[in-house]
């Protein structure tokens, strides 16, 4: 994760963002001081990377890029306001001994935010932010199969706003996110999805982090809630309001290092 | 005129449903695909990878597809334009020149396919300066026409046989003499109808076994009804055509009895002799000399004929064409439209008349001689239709198909 110091809505390039409203700095200080404590309650370890005064989005670590075990592929995003993030998370994973694998050509891709593994698969969304023939690239650098889905939504814009694993076999989805094509690909993926509705899907539900048994929404309805403690799972609500300004929620501001992608 | 693009794509394109949803877009917008290659990966985490050619009803509904078909990771197989290079003789296409083949072929300018107008084989390219592409005979360049050197930025379709109930379907081989010609007749004659019917033209060349064989008669019908709009010969066939109406012998031989006439020799040198004092085979008939045959149906049909001249003949007549590079000029202006060619009895003819021709003339090469037809197809005519039989009751039972 990385301390919100220098998060504001300083540009737009969602559709969520408008630099005329104001961020709460201090409350955003303590809804995400509240996720990490949330998560290392549950039994996360959390580590951090420094913020950069300019950079407001490093906050939303999930873009950095994607982590297989010991190796890390940057992202390269669409726009210039976060291209400039990058070297920042390159030295990160760098300094810590990651193998830092670039993507070929100049096609874009924003990390785990579009790309996220399920059950041996990594699904991985494509057209708003990132393009479709950085997923073969994707597949052969980290030997995992890739689906692609394409994200035809542009409230949705990122994979990890439409689709939260949960397990092996269970995953929450917002099928509202995706082309015909897509929902048949998440379809033949995952034997139980919990679907959201469309207010659900707007409110972020499916950004959320899992950790063992928890899972950390920045919002529940009821019926997702029931659903998921049938299942046996634990739902813990952040209020991430302050981050929701910028398009982001609870997954946008952790990224998870304990993936291994490759199964043999 | 539609618009076609190479287009490739790889990934976990089966699996993703990538393939099917681009199939869909392209189907979706109006365009059509042919698939060109499809590779599947072999386990789940190999990669597929795809061709389709896409065609368009235009460059810029071609253009729009594209740049959809990219965002799902479909990309135009890069390919680049072809060199031009300015002739600087007349006569002379610069070294290096790219030699056609009489496929259709399209030449990309400006990242633009653009078909050839007049597939041709053994010539250069020209490219004009409003950026059209044209097959151009060696002795036809100019100076400054810009003419395609080397083979980058050439696509050359290759040869699809046509489909359904046509003579290729029962023939197992190009050539048979072992075939029932009854059926290869009635085939060709309806063939030749759904030309017609098309506005096709249909091109005849002869030689001069049509007349000795007596067939020269049903050829004659065949123009009078409509069905040969074109008539490409040589001296030889136009002669003794006329020696036959005008005499009653074939080089020298009785067309009714078949018995060899007295002074019969020399009977073909007379006609020729006379036409000539006529001036042209169009004069001698508006002079009632020649009141018959094939060559008198053109000119009262006015259907236009080329005489192509060779060192061997007699006269000749004064409609021959002594220069041989005019008279194959003058062959190749009478193409365009051409849909059926009935090659008769004629080696030297046929083949420089496939020389001419677009692949997609239908071509039909009646022999008695295997070897003329395996010559025309070695010489690049590949869509050549070899009938080995007697051309003068293949002619007659084509004119009585034909001329009911």
């Amino acid at each position: 994760m990385c301390t919100p110091e220098h998060f504001g809505v300083l540009y737009e390039i969602n559709s969520w963002m408008h630099t005329e409203v104001r961020v709460d700095l201090d409350l955003a200080r303590s809804q995400w001081e509240g996720l990490r404590a949330g998560l290392a309650a549950s039994g996360a370890a959390i580590e951090l990377l420094d913020p950069v005064e300019g950079l407001p989005d490093l906050v939303f670590t999930a873009n950095a890029g994607i982590v297989n075990g010991m190796q890390y592929v940057p992202a390269r995003f669409r726009h210039p306001e976060r291209q400039r993030e990058v070297p920042y998370d390159v030295a990160w994973f760098d300094a810590r001994g990651y193998t830092v694998d670039e993507l070929p050509g100049v096609a874009s891709h924003e990390g785990a935010g579009d790309a996220l593994p399920f059950a041996g698969t990594l699904l991985s969304g494509y057209r708003s932010r990132s393009d479709v023939v950085t997923h073969g690239a994707l597949s052969t650098l980290t030997r995992a199969p890739v689906r692609s889905v394409e994200l035809v939504e542009p409230r949705l814009y990122h994979l990890d706003l439409t689709f939260c694993p949960l397990d092996e076999r269970r995953a929450i989805i917002a099928p509202l996110g995706w082309d015909r094509y897509g929902c048949k690909v998440v379809e033949a993926l995952v034997p139980e999805p919990l679907v959201l509705d469309d207010d659900a899907a707007f409110a972020f539900c499916a950004n959320s982090v899992v950790v063992g048994s928890t899972v950390h929404m920045p919002s529940c309805p009821p019926a997702v809630g029931r659903r998921l403690e049938a299942w046996g799972f634990d739902v813990v609500v952040h209020d991430v309001g302050e981050f929701l300004k910028a398009g982001g929620a609870c997954r946008c501001l952790t990224l998870a290092l304990d993936v291994e992608l490759h199964r043999t | 005129m539609t618009a076609s693009e190479v287009v490739e794509v790889e990934g976990h394109i089966i699996d993703s449903l990538i393939l099917a949803k681009l199939m869909d877009v392209i189907l979706a917008s109006g365009a059509d695909y042919e698939v060109v290659s499809v590779d599947i990966g072999r386990t789940n985490t190999d990669l597929s990878r795809a061709r389709l050619e896409v065609t368009a009803s235009d460059e810029d509904a071609l253009a729009s597809l594209l740049v959809e078909l990219q965002a799902h990771g479909a990309n135009r197989v890069t390919s680049v334009d072809a060199e031009l290079l300015a002739a600087d003789r007349d006569g002379v296409l610069p070294a290096g020149f790219y030699s056609t083949t009489n496929l259709p072929t399209a030449v990309r300018l400006g990242g633009r396919w653009v078909e050839v107008d007049n597939p041709e084989m053994d010539c250069g390219l020209v490219v004009t300066p409003d950026g059209r592409a044209r097959t151009v005979p060696m002795h036809r360049v100019r100076v400054d026409d810009m003419v395609v050197v080397g083979n980058d930025g050439i696509r050359v379709t290759p040869p699809s046989r046509p489909r359904g109930a046509t003579p290729f379907e029962f023939m197992s081989s190009e050539v048979s003499s072992e075939k029932p010609k009854g059926l290869l007749v009635a085939d060709v004659a309806s063939r030749m109808r759904l030309h017609r019917a098309g506005g096709a033209k249909i091109l005849a060349v002869c030689g001069p076994a049509v007349v000795h064989t007596g067939a020269a008669p049903a050829i004659a019908r065949m123009v009078r009804e409509g069905w040969i709009d074109v008539l490409f010969a040589g001296n030889g066939f136009a002669a003794h055509d006329i020696e036959s109406n005008v005499m009653g012998t074939s080089l020298g031989v009785s067309v009714r009895a078949g018995t060899a006439a007295e002074g019969g020799h020399s009977n073909h040198l007379r006609v020729i002799n006379e036409v000539r004092r006529y001036g042209s085979i169009a004069a001698a008939v508006e002079a009632g000399y020649i009141d018959g045959g094939v060559m008198y149906e053109c000119v009262t049909k006015g259907v236009p004929f080329v005489l192509a001249g060779s060192i061997r003949d007699d006269g000749p007549l004064p409609d021959v064409y002594p220069n041989v590079v005019e008279a194959a000029d003058a062959m190749r202006s009478l193409l365009p439209g051409v849909g059926v060619a009935l090659m008769l009895a004629s080696t030297l003819h046929a083949i420089a008349t496939g020389n001419c021709l677009p692949s997609g003339v239908e071509t039909y090469c009646v022999d008695i001689n295997q070897a003329v037809v395996t010559k025309l197809a070695d010489r690049g005519s590949h869509q050549a239709l070899g009938i080995v039989t007697d051309v003068g009751l293949f002619v007659e039972g084509m004119c009585q198909e034909l001329c009911q």
